[in-house]
């Protein structure tokens, strides 16, 4: 898998590739482009030139009708979870496969074996207001994780977490990066990104100033 | 699952959005209600004009000093008139109506009306001959032809397409008011449906950024709120259907009573109204599916 992406003034001249089933930290300072390029991948933004490719998705070239298949192949989570909160725990994951035409007995089997990998068992019946931080990240991840992605895209996904209930987040991130899907985390979080040793791109004012193999988050 | 899914969301959608729901429905309502009386008037006229073109009769006076030598109409003029009439083409009947029929007939007419009735004097009216047309395009050239042949006894004569003509006038012009009533009406729910489109789009794009997101079709996004507006404009075009049916029943059969009672005017029937009901429902459906179509086109990015 190879992404290359230019773009002006969020992001310019940076050419890099993360391969299938890595797990990769995008680090910098907010407005560094770090959103910038999670929008490119998913077709929200084009790019003025370059081109872009995730998997077999020529993405800046898609058509507007092959746009869904491009994003049933991206799980999202972000920072603020995005649930929605009319609908109950297990609810809130069917919508992702109910709104992509999945048969309903796929879902009724699917559902429930996703939220007891990210470690909800109990409680499906659940409404996000009665859940804690931490529990309604693990929503989000079900929620993208289970239509089975190539790749997950995680923006700041501890940004509103305590740092316990962070380290319990990124477990689950990796799980899920374990079972095969590229994971790419945007994130502040120095520890987390010290801890794993993974992966580490830092932008900066658009830039790519940094691409280590086994990084850490930097001094400073 | 696919149906059940867009059912269970437009469902939601119209109760979360009831006011706006409602007031598109009214307006809808209206405005097909107005153009389906339209079309009613329209047909009844086309009906009525069909009857008239049966009926319609010139009448030629006859002078007064002609009738007195010849009361019967057997020597000429009034003889000659008679057989040049009835050898125009077209024509398919000459009756001649000697001065007691012409009284006879007048006490008739104005039976309900005795004052006027009593006015009338016998042998003061003038005798005539009645001409019916076949073919309406005759009417003209048979009329322009005779009107004005004083030699043959011709004191005046009397054209019933002028009375039919203001009555079809009056007609056309509650048509056409009910069609400027019903544009202007129509502007103001496309207007309505652009609004509720939006608000509807607004109030669920949390739901619509998330199937954005996990690569909901533009359809299956957008299907919803599309339905929707179709929906309100189904159950409006229906109220307008039951609207027409009570105007039919309280309106035209009891107001029109009198008028119908001249036989000129062809009754709006039950199969009349059915046969506009199918329109209505089609306009509505098109109109708020196109309305909504390009507002969300327009307005809702994918």
């Amino acid at each position: 898998m190879q992404y290359k992406a230019s773009s002006r003034p969020a992001l310019k001249d940076l050419s890099f590739e993360i391969d299938k089933g890595e797990f990769a930290f995008l680090i910098g300072p907010s407005g560094s482009g770090k959103s910038t390029f999670f929008r490119l991948l998913l077709k929200e933004d084009r790019p003025t030139s370059g081109d872009i490719w995730l998997g077999e998705f020529h993405v800046n070239k898609l058509k507007a009708r092959e746009v869904p298949k491009l994003r049933q192949s991206i799980g999202c989570v972000f920072q603020d979870f995005r649930l929605l909160q009319k609908k109950t725990v297990a609810e809130n994951v069917a919508f992702a496969l109910e709104v992509i035409g999945r048969p309903r007995s796929t879902i009724q089997r699917v559902v429930p074996e996703v939220l007891e990998y990210v470690g909800l068992e109990g409680k499906h019946d659940r409404m996000p207001n009665e859940l804690s931080g931490g529990e309604m990240q693990r929503v989000a991840i079900a929620r993208a994780i289970v239509n089975r992605p190539l790749v997950l895209l995680a923006d700041e996904p501890t940004g509103n977490l305590d740092p316990e209930t962070s380290e319990e987040i990124v477990d689950v991130l990796d799980r899920v990066n374990r079972r095969g899907t590229t994971v790419i985390m945007a994130t502040h979080d120095r520890h987390i990104v010290d801890a794993m040793r993974r992966r580490v791109l830092e932008f900066d004012n658009g830039q790519l100033v940094r691409n280590d193999q086994q990084g850490v988050y930097g001094i400073g | 699952m696919r149906a059940h899914f867009i059912i269970t969301e437009v469902l939601t959608g119209l109760r979360r959005n009831a006011t706006m729901t409602i007031a598109m429905i009214i307006t809808t309502a209206i405005t097909l209600g107005m153009f389906g009386g339209g079309l009613l008037v329209i047909q009844m006229a086309e009906k009525s004009q069909k009857i008239f073109l049966d009926r319609v009769e010139m009448e030629f006076y006859i002078n007064p000093e002609v009738t007195e030598r010849d009361p019967q109409c057997e020597s000429d003029p009034c003889a000659q008139l008679r057989r040049g009439l009835e050898n125009e083409a077209g024509v398919t009947s000459v009756t001649y109506i000697d001065k007691d029929e012409a009284y006879k007939r007048a006490k008739e007419i104005f039976a309900n009306n005795p004052d006027l009735a009593e006015n009338i004097v016998e042998g003061t009216l003038p005798a005539s001959l009645r001409v019916r047309v076949s073919d309406p395009a005759q009417f003209d050239v048979v009329l322009n032809e005779y009107s004005n042949r004083k030699d043959l006894g011709v004191d005046a004569f009397k054209d019933d397409r002028k009375l039919v003509q203001r009555i079809f006038s009056v007609l056309d012009g509650v048509r056409n008011a009910t069609f400027a009533i019903a544009s202007v009406l129509a502007v103001a729910a496309i207007l309505l449906i652009i609004n509720t489109v939006q608000i509807a789009a607004f109030t669920r794009r949390t739901e619509v950024s998330i199937m954005r997101l996990v690569g909901a079709t533009r359809w299956y996004t957008q299907l919803p709120f599309l339905l929707e507006a179709v929906v309100s404009a189904l159950v409006g075009a229906l109220l307008a259907i039951g609207g027409l049916l009570l105007a039919k029943k309280f309106f035209f059969d009891t107001a029109l009573k009198e008028l119908y009672g001249v036989s000129f005017f062809a009754r709006i029937e039950l199969a009349d109204v059915l046969f506009v009901a199918p329109w209505l429902i089609l306009g509505g459906i098109v109109l708020a599916g196109a309305t909504a179509y390009i507002t969300l086109r327009v307005y809702v990015r994918e």
